[in-house]
């Protein structure tokens, strides 16, 4: 999965996308080829490269069992290192047990002590590094009132909203004033409407405070909001390491283009550049893209990656031809097999002739709804700038 | 249920007998403790109600032919080994479960070994236990070889109930603690022990009940000073009085009170567990 692509370009996998950083710089957090290994010889972890800012909002995301979890666990101390070293401002601590690393955890339940009040709960932590009562009160009534737990400080976390015990878990965590917080499906619990809300509070603590946050999750949505870069995990693997935007317009590889945004996947073989677009011959026709820096040779197997908001419908209508699309743009025909309107928004499921179906989001004020109803055969371009070239693998 | 009259009957009856079998023997032993005495023997009719025969347990009676019953010494013996081994297996017991929540080489025979303590047929092992130390020339006590055979029956039993309760513990709260700077000691004793010890409780309780009563085990373990189910025993060799059936009551209640202090401690522990406040940490 993680094969090099250009085999030419010395990159790693840790320096995707980075502005080449001065060697100087020590990282808030590295982790340096780490592996992890269970006793029954899984590989959960595997060639994970990653260096992170002081003060970035850094997601994992992958579907479960890709490692994203483990790799957090690592960093936190609950599970040993195979392999590999994790630094944290330069300085390694993958002996260091999970007390004394400058980490805290958010966890998915929160792990909030049951027998303790939501004051004890946030005194807890600076109690052990022996703080004077005085002092720990003081700051964790700044905690708690920063996140608005003063009606609940007395009151046991039992008696909690699943939104009341997140702010506990985060005020708690947030006190002992860790370098890096690491958080574990921290919204997973949560309802929508709460989880919205919530993700913006994270955001917000996270620009005002100005630590680090490694933040796992399977939500891509959450990671794609609030990350500065996200990390996309499968199997063990990185698959892609870079800015949201960028995952999401110049997806990588398969996986991410799959698992990111919604995008259409069709697959052929490359043939060439034109006018610095890659063409590729599909079963529909030669479609274009932009490369991805990709070394890709005449004859490679390569997908044609299209986000479905990108596509445009040209519904054939009654004469039935198939419409001009112009020079620049590619285009694909089909019928309509699914069509729904949720709100402003029209999902069309388009089949193509070969049998494959195509995605398509867009505005429901743009076309009549008659004419890209179940049955209808539609023609879809999009500009050859929007979709991307990527490898098959 | 509502719709299937011979179901509920047949339950209703069930139930019943379940009962009057678990209480039946007990009330019976109540009924003719208070016989007449002395000269009312251990069976139907009462000849008339009184409390002669308690009076006898405490020597309280005028001397008469019925000498009092030599059960003093074994009960404070049993009472010292219960609470002794109480304590022994219930610590044992929480160590080894704790050790369990990971998987480690060879867990499986330890389990099984553990677990053996309960299931080998206590006359057996109390007969190997007077083989080895009748051959190995050692002592044969009830504060010593009786004590061991006590604790090897009795960890299991607090072993298995700590097990159950660490299979529900919640993991992530003693990982948060630790994220939170907490070292691993102090994890257990705050935050671990707080949490499990409505289970403790419930071991402690087994331990001790369990050896209280405990009889074939300690019939060859416990040499000659006897342990209070051998005491009793020895009584009926002689001639059995009702004095014996008014020290059943007696210690039937005490171990109601037993159930009733597990009960208070347990609310206890619930609401204290509500209490724990920061000011310990102070100290």
């Amino acid at each position: 999965m993680l094969r090099r692509i250009a085999p030419d370009l010395p990159v790693s996998i840790g320096d995707c996308d980075r502005e080449r950083v001065p060697a100087t710089v020590s990282y808030d957090l590295e982790l340096r080829d780490v592996r992890k290994v269970y006793g029954n010889g899984t590989i959960a972890v595997e060639r994970f490269d990653l260096r992170v800012e002081r003060g970035e909002f850094i997601s994992f995301v992958g579907p479960s069992g890709c490692g994203k979890t483990t790799t957090l666990r690592m960093i936190a101390g609950f599970e040993a290192i195979t392999a590999g070293e994790v630094l944290i401002r330069g300085q390694r601590i993958n002996e260091l047990p999970a007390e004394r690393r400058p980490t805290s955890t958010i966890f998915q339940n929160f792990a909030l002590f049951p027998h303790m009040s939501v004051q004890a709960n946030i005194e807890y932590g600076l109690a052990v590094k022996g703080l004077a009562p005085a002092e720990r009160r003081a700051k964790a009534r700044g905690m708690i009132e920063k996140l608005e737990l003063a009606d609940v400080a007395a009151r046991r976390p039992d008696g909690l909203s699943g939104g009341q015990r997140q702010r506990v878990a985060l005020a708690r965590s947030l006190v002992v004033e860790p370098e890096i917080l690491l958080l574990d499906e921290p919204l997973g619990a949560l309802d929508a409407n709460l989880r919205k809300s919530i993700q913006n509070e994270l955001k917000l603590l996270q620009r005002n405070l100005g630590i680090t946050f490694v933040f796992v999750t399977h939500a891509q949505s959450e990671a794609l909001v609030l990350s500065d870069r996200v990390v996309v995990m499968n199997r063990g693997t990185i698959e892609q390491l870079s800015t949201p935007y960028e995952l999401y317009r110049r997806p990588k590889t398969p996986f991410v283009a799959r698992f990111i945004g919604r995008n259409a996947l069709i697959g052929g073989r490359m043939i060439g550049l034109s006018d610095g677009l890659c063409a590729v011959d599909t079963p529909h026709g030669a479609l274009r893209g932009r490369g991805n820096g990709e070394d890709l040779g005449p004859g490679d197997a390569a997908i044609v990656v299209v986000p479905s908001e990108a596509i445009d419908i040209h519904p054939a209508g009654r004469s039935g031809g198939m419409p001009d699309l112009g020079r620049d743009a590619n285009g694909l025909s089909g019928q309509v097999i699914s069509s729904d309107v949720v709100g402003h928004t029209l999902f069309l499921v388009v089949r193509l002739g070969d049998g494959a179906e195509v995605r398509v989001e867009s505005h429901v004020a743009r076309y009549a709804v008659d004419l890209v109803a179940v049955g209808c055969d539609v023609a879809l371009s999009w500009a050859a700038e929007e979709s991307t070239i990527i490898r098959q693998d | 249920m509502e719709g299937r009259p011979l179901v509920r009957w047949s339950l209703m009856i069930y139930t019943g007998l379940f009962i009057v079998f678990l209480y039946g023997p007990f009330v019976v032993l109540a009924i003719l403790s208070f016989q007449a005495g002395p000269n009312g023997g251990p069976q139907f009719p009462i000849i008339h109600w009184s409390i002669y025969w308690y009076k006898q347990l405490f020597s309280l009676n005028p001397p008469s032919s019925v000498a009092p019953l030599p059960i003093g010494d074994a009960l404070v013996r049993s009472l010292i080994l219960a609470s002794v081994t109480m304590v022994l297996s219930t610590v044992l017991g929480t160590i080894t479960a704790q050790a369990f929540r990971r998987r480690f080489k060879g867990s499986t025979l330890v389990f099984y070994l553990v677990v053996l303590g309960m299931i080998v047929p206590g006359v057996l092992v109390g007969l190997g236990v007077a083989l080895v130390s009748n051959s190995l020339d050692i002592a044969r006590t009830w504060w010593g070889t009786a004590f061991a055979t006590h604790v090897v029956y009795t960890y299991p039993f607090a072993f298995l109930v700590m097990l159950a309760i660490f299979n529900r513990f919640d993991r992530s709260v003693e990982e948060a603690a630790w994220s939170l700077g907490v070292p691993p000691g102090r994890t257990f004793r705050k935050i671990t022990f707080p949490l499990i010890f409505p289970g403790v409780l419930s071991a402690m309780l087994f331990a001790f009940t369990l050896s209280y009563d405990e009889f074939p085990r300690s019939l060859f373990a416990a040499g000659p000073d006897l342990t209070l189910p051998l005491a009793i025993y020895g009584t009926f060799q002689i001639e059995v009085h009702p004095d014996i059936f008014a020290f059943g009551v007696l210690t039937t209640l005490f171990s109601f009170s037993l159930l009733a202090v597990y009960g208070i401690l347990m609310a206890l522990s619930l609401r204290r567990a509500r209490k724990v406040a920061i000011q310990e940490e102070a100290a």
